[in-house]
């Protein structure tokens, strides 16, 4: 699938197939998560695939934002001992969640384009994930990815049109005359 | 994923889990989500004669929650959209409430 395909073509999936993802497609989606752009390569980033229903239903329980029944979540979590060793308060503080951000972007789309929905959750109660799962201090919960095969195709939502937010050498001067 | 067998004690639990994790969530979370939990958890409030066998469906309320659920997610791709749901809603909440009360008399 074009790159640009996909990236045009996904959506926000919540309803899901009760359908299992195989193996094989949630180490394709780890994997592009990995081949993301890290700033100074820290690659700050731990993922926790959570397959096991009772588990997968707890966490459903303490996030408010996801919806669906998908088979599968991956939680996205920063390392921030590390992000701090390697790349110091900025990287700590704030390139880990930029880092974290473009891995999950790597895992939309290559869910997408192996048949798969997906929706990013950062509405789940930290205190109680970290519980649930076990998380240790000095990693933060910071994504949840629920994946599964949509049951649903929604339509595009609207996009700010490119003339209302680019500018050209300078804010201001617009980028688009029309 | 076969839904998970509820019984009223797990209705109960769960939904106050929603509650608790949504009322912590509004601290930080865009001011438009406290509207969306609370009608989300209105959606799963009306749910309650599954449970409680002592409270009858209402055929009023069950049709609130289908509108509900339909419109629910407007809130992140439309928010005037989301908005005029809302006030439709509490329009048709009004008009029954209406119905109801003179009804009694």
């Amino acid at each position: 699938m074009d790159v640009f395909e996909a990236i045009r073509g996904r959506r926000s999936i919540r309803k899901y197939e009760p359908k299992p993802v195989p193996d094989d497609l949630v180490k394709k989606i780890l994997e592009a998560a990995v081949w993301a752009p890290s700033a100074s390569n820290i690659q700050p980033w731990k993922f926790i695939v959570i397959k096991d229903k009772k588990v997968l239903e707890m966490v459903r329980k303490i996030s408010p934002g996801y919806f669906g029944d998908a088979p599968l979540a991956i939680l996205v979590c920063s390392d921030k001992e590390r992000a701090y060793r390697l790349g110091g308060e900025l990287g700590r503080n704030y390139l880990t969640i930029a880092d974290c951000a473009v891995a999950v972007q790597n895992m939309l789309l290559a869910a997408y384009a192996s048949g798969l929905g997906t929706c990013i959750v950062k509405s789940f109660s930290s205190t109680a994930i970290r519980h649930i799962l076990e998380i240790p201090d000095g990693t933060e919960p910071e994504l949840l990815v629920i994946v599964g095969y949509p049951d649903q195709s929604p339509k595009p939502p609207s996009r700010r049109p490119l003339q209302e937010i680019t500018y050209l050498n300078r804010y201001g001067e617009k980028y688009f005359k029309k | 994923m076969e839904k998970e067998k509820s019984n009223g004690d797990k209705y109960l639990f769960d939904l106050a889990v929603f509650l608790a994790t949504s009322a912590r969530g509004c601290i930080e979370e865009p001011h438009l989500y406290g509207p969306f939990r609370l009608i989300d958890a209105l959606s799963r409030l009306i749910e309650l004669p599954k449970y409680a066998t002592c409270i009858k469906e209402d055929p009023f309320l069950a049709k609130m929650k289908r509108v509900i659920d339909e419109k629910k997610f407007l809130v992140v791709s439309d928010i005037e959209a989301f908005k005029i749901f809302l006030g439709n809603l509490v329009r048709e909440f009004a008009e029954e409430l209406k119905r109801r009360s003179l009804e009694k008399r």
